[in-house]
Order: structure tokens, then C-alpha cells, then sequence
């Protein structure tokens, strides 16, 4: 997180699953990189990948 | 002598013109001769915060920096008083009186420094991989720019001062917000860099990287990988800096090791590009040239491969503040990437036929970014 003027910017990490096509938004992980597959998908045999890493900024 | 206040009010009431001037003249008295000193006081006063805040940039991200370099890496003696010494580098360009073969000067010094840092770090801590050496690079970087605006701002404030000469402070007055705007988008990036997290500056790379999923990463130059793949019955070269590490790569290294394996009939270069005062932010731009910053070196051996091949080359850049293009990617900019591939495609397709090839380089730093 970066402080800037007192905005807040809080990052997160956008997955998608290769076969559901299931997207899943959470808080930024230490390790995570766009393009890696962290973890399989909850809903079905695939594996999930991260497709962006972003910051929401918070004022 | 006594001073009779009814008197003097009386030859006030008979002479009231007397008094005006006066009052009129003392000031113009005080503005001819001490006007400058005024206006060096006041422009100075506002200077002065902000070196107080540039030195608080400097102090708080070498102290980050140091803190980092303990708690997450194994280094084999105390590595700050070593680290302390790199801050103070400097680089002293070539002479340009004859600018005759100059970039490949510029060239040679600004990676022979890389070098140098490359191996004084790698040197100081065991067991420290590629990305962590490329975070401490860029880390390094934002500390040495960081002092080198606040010595710089404070020689210029100081000698003013020193002198009592406003017009040497006037260049400083009208260059210090835009030193600001600077130091404050480099200290912001500080914390992206240290937890390998993509940047603004990183949606060419990502964009490409995305591109070169699934297919087969070669080696093109130093921290730069290519692949080959296909659209629409055309073969699409693939070039970005090697992710995750917080690297550009060497795009024109890269570039040459292309065209000695296949010329390609089209180059595309995706990048980050700052935008104007009043554009939006993640707004695409397309257009034509090499889009690629930094100091030029990189650019001007793209521009001169692609001239000696007759290669055109198209730009698609994505506009950003300078903060934004340095600092965690915000999600406007990360959302445009769906749209500035589709324009990829579009101008594939309208300046290449079928059994062409195109050479797309995604420009920009890769931290967080792989491919």
C-alpha cells in the first residue's frame, strides 16, 4: 500500500479460470505475478490465473 | 524638541498633497531598491518548503531501502555503509561538442554502470535471485535520483541566496513543481517495487506477455525474451523485457536477433506514454515511431535497424501520468489492456496481408509481469 496526499491504494489481484472462465477478485498476495497460476479453481478442475494485479485508490 | 501633534495635523490640513507623496514615494523608494530582495524572500520561502520535502523523500526511501535490503536478504558482511556509497554515484556523460558517434558512447557508460551495480550487489548477499537483484536496482535508482533533485534544488536555492540574485532563482521557481511531481511519484513507487508488483508503465509487457502465453520463450537479448505465434494466417514475433523482474530488457538487441532470423514486414510497439494536461488517464493512442523512452539509446538503434530494413513502425500507447506510470497499475489502466489488444489486431490487419509477418515489442518495466 502507498500513501499519496492521503489516498490509500489498496491492491488486488484479478484471477480467471482457463476452463470455467470463473473470475475471482482478492486482496494482493505476497509471490502473486500476473500470468501465474497460484491456486485451482474452487468451482471445477482448472487453475486459476492471474490476469491483472491493480490499485484501487481509497481517498 | 517636542513634537506638537495638533501642529503638525494643522500643516497636514493646510499641505494634505505633501503627505500622499509621501506616502506614495516611500514604497516605490523600498520597491527600487530592495524590490528583488522581496520578491527572493518571498519565491524563496516557498522553495525552501519544498527542499525541506525533497530531503524527507531522500531520508525516508534510503531508509526503506536499507530496511528492505536487511529483512529480506541474506548479505554476508553490514551492507549499509556499502549501499551508502552507492547513493553519491554519479555519471558523467560524453562530451557532445562533436556528437559524431555519440549514442554508442552514452551506450557503453550507461550499461557499464549497470554492470558495475549488477555486480557490486550481487557480490554483497548470497543466494539473491534475478528479480531480487533487479528490485534492488530500481530501488537504488529511485534513492540516487531522489538525492541527486535534492542536492541539485538546494545548490541552485543556496548560490541564489548566497548571491542575493533573484534572477537566478526564477529557473528554479518555474522548474521545482515539475521536480516535485517527479520526487513524489518516486518515493509512491517505492512500495510497488519492494513487493514485485506491476507498475504503470508495465501494460506494453503485460499486454504482450498475455500474447506469449503458451507458446515457446526464447532468449533475444539480455533480460529479453521472444516467441512466435500466429494471427490470421500471419507470424506474429513476440519481444518484452524478461518478467517477473523489474527490468525494460534490451528491445533493440532484441529487435536485431529478430530480423536475423526472419525480417519482419511490420513493427508494432506498445508503451506507456505520459499524457497531456487535460487527457484522461488509460486513454490509447496510436501512432507512428518508435515508442520507447529512457535515454535514447534503446530507441535509436530500433530507428536505425528498421530504416537500414525499411521497416515501418506503428506506436499503440496507453497514456498515464507520470505517477501512475510508476506506482502500482491502477485498474483503468490495467482494464484498457482488452482494448489496446484489439486495436493490435485491427492494425495488424489493415497494414499486413495474409503471409506477413509482424514484430510487436510490448515497451516498459515488467516487474510483476511474466509471460
Amino acid at each position: 500500500m502507498s500513501k499519496s496526499k492521503n489516498r490509500i491504494s489498496t491492491c488486488y489481484t484479478s484471477m480467471e479460470c482457463d476452463s470455467c472462465k470463473i473470475l475471482k477478485k482478492r486482496k494482493f498476495s505476497n509471490g502473486d505475478i500476473v500470468f501465474s497460476i497460484p491456486e485451482g479453481c474452487s468451482e471445477c478442475d482448472g487453475k486459476m490465473l492471474i490476469t491483472k494485479i491493480f490499485g484501487v485508490i481509497m481517498d | 524638541m517636542d513634537f506638537n501633534f495638533d501642529e503638525f495635523l494643522a500643516w497636514v490640513g493646510e499641505d494634505i498633497d505633501t503627505l500622499m507623496m509621501l506616502i506614495w514615494i516611500l514604497p516605490v523608494i523600498i520597491f527600487v531598491f530592495y524590490g528583488q530582495r522581496i520578491q527572493l524572500i518571498i519565491s524563496s520561502n516557498e522553495i525552501k518548503k519544498d527542499i525541506g520535502k525533497l530531503e524527507e523523500y531522500t531520508a525516508s526511501t534510503k531508509k526503506d531501502f536499507l530496511n528492505y535490503v536487511k529483512n529480506n536478504l541474506n548479505s554476508k558482511s553490514d551492507p549499509s555503509k556499502k549501499l551508502d556509497s552507492f547513493f553519491d554515484y554519479f555519471t558523467i556523460m560524453p562530451v557532445d561538442m562533436d556528437p559524431n558517434g555519440i549514442i554508442s558512447k552514452i551506450n557503453h557508460l550507461v550499461r557499464s554502470r549497470e554492470d558495475f551495480i549488477r555486480l557490486q550487489i550481487t557480490g554483497m548477499f548470497s543466494n539473491l535471485s534475478s528479480i531480487e537483484l533487479s528490485k534492488l536496482q530500481n530501488l537504488l535508482e529511485i534513492v540516487t535520483t531522489l538525492q541527486l533533485f535534492y542536492k541539485h534544488t538546494r545548490h541552485l536555492y543556496l548560490t541564489a541566496k548566497k548571491q542575493k540574485n533573484f534572477p537566478l532563482i526564477l529557473p528554479l521557481q518555474m522548474m521545482i513543481p515539475f521536480i516535485m511531481e517527479e520526487a513524489v511519484a518516486l518515493k509512491d513507487a517505492m512500495p510497488a517495487i519492494k513487493n514485485g508488483q506491476p507498475i504503470g508503465d508495465g501494460i506494453g509487457p503485460m499486454i504482450v506477455g498475455q500474447m506469449m502465453l503458451g507458446t515457446t520463450k526464447e532468449s533475444a537479448a539480455f533480460e529479453t525474451v521472444w516467441s512466435k505465434t500466429t494471427f490470421e494466417d500471419r507470424d506474429l514475433f513476440l519481444l518484452k523485457a524478461k518478467g517477473p523482474n523489474a527490468t525494460v530488457g534490451r528491445p533493440g538487441d532484441g529487435l536485431e536477433k529478430i530480423i536475423s532470423i526472419k525480417k519482419p514486414d511490420l513493427v508494432i510497439m506498445i508503451d506507456a506514454s505520459l499524457k497531456l494536461e487535460g487527457e484522461d488517464s488509460a486513454s490509447i493512442a496510436k501512432g507512428f515511431g518508435a515508442a520507447i523512452g529512457g535515454i535514447g539509446t534503446e530507441r535509436f538503434k530500433i530507428e536505425e535497424i528498421t530504416t537500414r530494413n525499411g521497416i515501418p513502425i506503428l506506436a499503440l500507447v496507453v497514456k498515464q501520468s507520470i505517477h501512475e506510470a510508476i506506482t502500482l497499475m491502477t485498474k483503468e489502466i490495467a482494464d484498457s489492456a482488452k482494448t489496446v489488444k484489439d486495436e493490435l489486431y485491427e492494425m495488424i490487419r489493415e497494414n499486413t496481408t495474409s503471409g506477413q509477418s509482424v514484430l510487436v515489442i510490448g515497451v516498459g518495466n515488467t516487474i510483476g509481469v511474466s509471460q
